[in-house]
Order: structure tokens, then sequence, then C-alpha cells
């Protein structure tokens, strides 16, 4: 499969702080790739520089073989990013938000659409999308949120801790939708602390700690080579 | 453009909002029923008062007096008959405003050219400055008949010769020069009818600025603080497109909301200025303004749009950085604060002094300031300095420009998530 991103030598300092210490992964075409590591690893840091936010204090991050940094505008048109801790506008209705944000990526009425269409039925919150954000569940805001993220059906989708502060059975919807959406060609790139959810979502991991790559391989892999039953367990060891 | 329409609509929605609307409205209701409740006062005030009047001398020097306050519009309760303390009792019970005593041997002074003394008491039931008009009237109509009188005596004893020439035997007659145009008046009077005209813009000035930056600054404020910039900073569309429309959709919106104020600051002052004497001193006053050339033609308000517009650009190009500055909703309400200043600063010392006559350091201060060349216009204009108001619009457009590229260039970096300004506090940005 090729690469839809290439990180090599990654590094970022605020000031005298270090976040990224020079990393390096891909993701390929397809496929979900998962960064887990404890708070202030450098996750979100990897996820804000590929998502344009920020930018990088070294190294080279190329997808679909542009250089993120020389063409961040190409990039955005491609790739949809969804916060650790996204809001949406709280006095739009719900369907007012997915056209909104539409808008900005459909060529067409009849594209734009076909977006909010696709989002309406990933968020399956009916009627509610008519009444205000602001009146909504932390549940139904973050399904909300993903639907925007997918319906584009984006070539990567970088998702910060995806079902944050969600209930188990919300949980468990978000992340068969984005194994649809895998399956329909979309590209993920996610974080999260879960490591259950890394397991059952995740094509390939990357373990970071203190802005180094400790080790990555398949679920599979990881354990094997660590003699571990679960991905914790592959942590602790990678950690030590 | 598509994608900057779409959020162009966005951000003017989220701007206006019902409580917008509805403090707008209710501003407009409350200051046109404050200027016709003073529109009313000031009617009452103008219009027949009523005075009591308790002539104990009744010559016909005293009926003289009381029918010249007729003929100024007094309505006379007569108190004849009754004390002094009756009378005072009696006139405070009812809707007088001043009671006037006339002593006995008023009249018999008057023929005699001797002093002649007279009493008023007011009943001040409101310090408000309308409710002691009739005092002044009283006084005003006291200071002509003793004008009367003593050009009558003058007229008896000196038959030749002009009373007024007598009094005053040196008459000053008074012109303004201004540039190359001369008028008959004096400099107070146009220095008074300039201050006049050149009131509303410092007003107009403050309310666009301080409210369109308000908006600004809170629209950036609110995308951080409800967690929606990051995913805006995302999409495709330009970071000078972000910017642009946040400061286009406040300052229309700006613009909007200070046209309704400025209706009802009009309904206010249409209230409590609508006296017809004011409008003929106006009139009297407009004729000598137009012979020195000290009006606005169209070019003239061309051009003070043109300084108020750019002071507006400035405004809103300084707001969005502070807005970036700004955390939180709350933050931003201090991050409004700078921008007052240094919009209250020239209007205050515009109030109190000239700035053209300042000392060097304080002039060079106050034209560092943008929102000072709005205030300098008007005077400008009057006076020809054209260079100096070229030179106020060449200003606020570099410092315009410098913001804008400033503020361009924190939303294209880190700097937008990671710059903030914490009151007392400093906090490391962390992943």
């Amino acid at each position: 499969m090729p690469n839809v991103l290439t990180v090599r030598g990654l590094k970022k300092s605020y000031g005298s702080q270090m976040a990224l210490a020079g990393i390096d992964f891909e993701v390929r075409a397809g496929e979900v790739f998962a960064l887990i590591g404890p708070n202030g690893a450098g996750k979100t840091t990897t996820l804000r520089i590929v998502a344009t936010l920020l930018t990088s204090s070294a190294g080279e991050v190329t997808f679909l073989d542009h250089d993120l940094c020389k063409e961040p505008d190409f990039v955005r048109e491609k790739i949809s990013y969804l916060p650790e801790e996204a809001g949406a506008y709280k006095d739009m209705k719900g369907l007012d938000y997915l056209h909104f944000m539409a808008a900005f990526y459909a060529r067409t009425p009849e594209e734009e659409k076909e977006f909010v269409d696709r989002a309406v039925a990933i968020t399956e919150l009916g009627d509610r999308l008519r009444t205000k954000v602001g009146t909504y569940s932390k549940g139904m805001t973050r399904k909300l949120l993903l639907a925007r993220a997918l319906m584009t059906k984006p070539v990567l989708a970088i998702l910060d801790e995806p079902t944050s502060g969600l209930d188990v059975l919300n949980a468990l919807e978000v992340r068969e939708i984005v194994r649809r959406y895998v399956r329909e060609g979309t590209s993920v790139l996610l974080s999260s602390h879960n490591m259950l959810e890394i397991e059952f979502l995740s094509d390939r991991v990357a373990l970071i700690d203190k802005g180094r790559i400790l080790d990555s391989g398949t679920p599979a892999e990881l354990k094997d080579k660590h003699e571990a039953k679960n991905l914790e367990e592959v942590f602790r060891s990678s950690v030590r | 453009m598509k994608r900057f329409t779409n959020l162009l609509k966005k951000e003017i929605k989220e701007l206006v909002t019902k409580q917008l609307i509805i403090s707008l409205a209710f501003t407009v209701i409350l200051f046109n029923f404050i200027g016709q409740m003073s529109k009313k006062e000031v009617r009452k005030a103008i219009g027949v008062q009523t005075i009591s009047a308790l002539d104990e001398d009744g010559s016909a020097g005293s009926q003289a007096l009381l029918k010249g306050l007729e003929s100024a519009r007094f309505k006379i309760l007569d108190q004849s008959g009754k004390t002094k303390d009756q009378a005072i009792e009696t006139a405070k019970a009812g809707e007088s405003k001043l009671l006037l005593v006339i002593p006995k041997g008023f009249g018999d002074s008057l023929t005699e050219l001797k002093p002649s003394e007279i009493e008023t008491y007011s009943f001040m039931r409101s310090f408000s400055l309308i409710g002691a008009r009739g005092q002044i009237v009283v006084q005003s109509v006291i200071s002509a008949l003793n004008e009367a009188l003593s050009n009558n005596f003058l007229r008896e004893k000196l038959p030749d010769m002009d009373p007024a020439s007598l009094k005053k035997p040196i008459k000053s007659k008074d012109f303004v020069i201004v540039q190359d145009k001369m008028a008959e008046g004096s400099a107070n009077m146009v220095a008074g009818l300039i201050s006049q005209q050149s009131l509303l813009i410092p007003v107009v000035l403050m309310m666009i600025v301080i409210y369109s930056s308000q908006m600004v600054i809170s629209a950036v404020a609110m995308e951080k603080q409800n967690k929606t910039l990051e995913t805006l900073l995302t999409v495709p569309i330009k970071r000078t497109s972000i910017i642009t429309a946040k400061m286009l959709a406040a300052g229309l919106v700006g613009l909007i909301s200070a046209g309704v104020y400025m209706v009802g600051f009009k309904g206010f002052f249409g209230g409590i200025g609508d006296e017809a004497g004011m409008a003929g001193l106006q009139a009297g006053g407009a004729s000598m303004m137009r012979q020195l050339g000290l009006y606005f033609n169209t070019s003239g308000y061309i051009i003070l749009g043109l300084s108020i517009f750019m002071a507006i650009l400035v405004a809103l190009a300084l707001a969005m950085i502070l807005g970036v500055l700004a955390e939180d909703f709350r933050s931003a309400q201090n991050m409004i604060m700078p921008l007052m200043f240094m919009v209250m600063i020239p209007y205050f010392i515009s109030l109190f002094a000239d700035i053209n006559t300042v000392s060097l350091p304080v002039k060079i201060f106050i034209l560092a300031i943008p929102f000072s060349h709005p205030f300098l216009v008007s005077q400008n204009l009057y006076l020809g300095n054209y260079g100096m108001i070229a030179a106020g619009l060449v200003y606020m457009l570099i410092v315009f420009v410098i913001l804008v590229i400033a503020a361009a260039r924190i939303f294209s970096t880190d700097k937008i998530l990671t710059m903030k300004l914490r009151f007392g506090k400093k906090k490391a940005a962390a992943a």
C-alpha cells in the first residue's frame, strides 16, 4: 500500500521545552495508524502538525508527495481534523453547522447536499439536528463533530481521542463508524489513551513517550515482540 | 469567494443576535423617551410660567413691572392683601416657581430715581437648570426695566443725547479672520460653534471603534473558548480570509449599530436642544461660519468619513491581534481596555486643549495614536492644513497595513494557538 503520509525526523519545541524529539512514521492508504502514549507524550502536537495547525521545528512531513510545510492549502483540501476538545458553534442548529462546514469542501450545491446527507446518516440524530448545538449532550456533539470530520470522505482523517468522554455504547458506535469509512478508502491517523480502543481500531500502532517513538507495528506484532497479553503491557514493557 | 462568503455569513449571524437587536431597540426607545421628556420640560420652561406677586406698593411703576413680566409670558398670581409670610406660604403650596415682592415706596423711588429694591423668593422643587430658568427671566425683565428707566431719565435730563451712547461711550465691533476670510462676530462664538459642530465626531468614532473592536475580540476569543478555532483553522480557507471575514462582519455590524445609536442620540439631543432661541442663535452663527468658510462641504464630509473609516480599520486590525491574546470571552473584556484608552486620550485632550498647540513631546505622543487623526480632521479642514490631513490618512493606512500583516502572520503560525496573555499568571504552551 502506498503511503498517504510520511513523517521523518519531526521535531517540535515550545521555547526551551521539547515536545517532539525527532519522530518517524508513515500512514498507509486505507489503514488506521494510532499513536498511543501518556499525557504530554507528544501525540496531540504530532496530530496538530499534520493537521497544519502547528509548524515543525525540524523534520519533514509529506502528504501525498506534497510538502506539508510548503503546501498547507493543498493538505487542508484533503484532510479533516477532529481535535480532542473540539466544539461546535453553540448557537447554530446541528444541520446548519453541517452545511456551514460542508460548504468549505463542496464544489457544487449537489456535492454539499451529498456531504450533509452523509453526515446526517452518521450522526443518527434525526430531528435533533434542527435544534441548537448548545442543547446537545457531550455524546451528541462528539457524533456531530465526527460526522463533520468524515462527511467529505477525506484522504486522511486525523482523530484526536475520537471517543473521549463518550459512554461505552456511543464509543462503540463511533469506532464502528470509523472502521466503515476506512473500508471505504479513508486513512486515519488517531491518538488515544484507550489501549482497548486502539487494539480494536488500529491496523498499526506507534508507542510514543517524551516526544520519541519507542516502538511501532501491528498490535499483534507488538504483543508478540514484548510477550504481552495486550497493548497496555506492551507499553509498560517499552517504557522500561 | 464562496468559502469567504460562507464564513462571512456565519460571522454576521453570530454577531446579529436577538440580544443585540433588543439592546439596540431598547437604546433607541430609551433615548427617544428621555429626549421627549426633556423636550416637554424645555417647552414647559420656555412656555407660560406661573409666578406669584405681592404688590405692596400698587404704584404705576410696580404695575409696569408686572405688565413687563406678563408680556414675558409669565402668568401672575396676585397675592395682594396678604402679608409676606402668608404670600410665601400660599405660593409655596401652589404651582408658583417664584414669588415677587414689590415693597411699599417702590414707585416713588423709581420716580425720584433712587435705588429701589424688590425681593424674589424662588421655590426650588428640583435642581435642574431648566427649573431655575424662572428666576433668570425675572432678572432679565428687571434689568430691561432698569434699562428703560435709566434711558427715560437720561432722555428727560439730556434730550439731545442718545442714552445708549452716554452709557457706553466705547463700543466694540468684533471681527474674526480665518485664513483670508473675515466676518463680524466674536472668536468665542466661533470656537463655541466649532466645538458644537465637531461634538458628534468623537462620539461616533468612540462608539464605532469600541463596539466593532469588542465584537472582533469577542469573535476570536469565543472561537477559542468554544474550541472551534482549531477546526476552523484546518478547513480549506485562507487565514487572511478568516481575518477579513471577522473584521468585515464586525465592521459592518459596528457601523449599523453605531448608526442606530446615533438615531437614538439624535432623538435625545433633538429633545434637549430644540429651543427656538437656540435655533435662532445657530442661524445667526451659521451665516458667520459660512462667511468664514468654516463649514463642511461634500468633499469635507468625504475626507472626514475617510478618516473615521481608516480609524475603524486600524481598530479592527488591532482588535484582531488583541483577540488572539485573549484566552476566553472573559479575558476578551479586559483586552478592550488598551483600545478604549487609545481612543479616549485624544478625545479628552480634544475636549480640554488644542492638540495643535500642546508641547512637542505631547503632540508627538498624541499624533502617534492613530485615533487622534479623525479628531483633528475638522480643525485642519477649516484651517486648510491639507498636508496634516493627508499625513494623518497615510499614517493610519501604514499602521493598518502593519497590523493586518502582523495579524495575518499570527494567524498563519503557531502563535494563534500558543499566544496568550494571562493576567497575573503564566502558563506554558504544552501539547
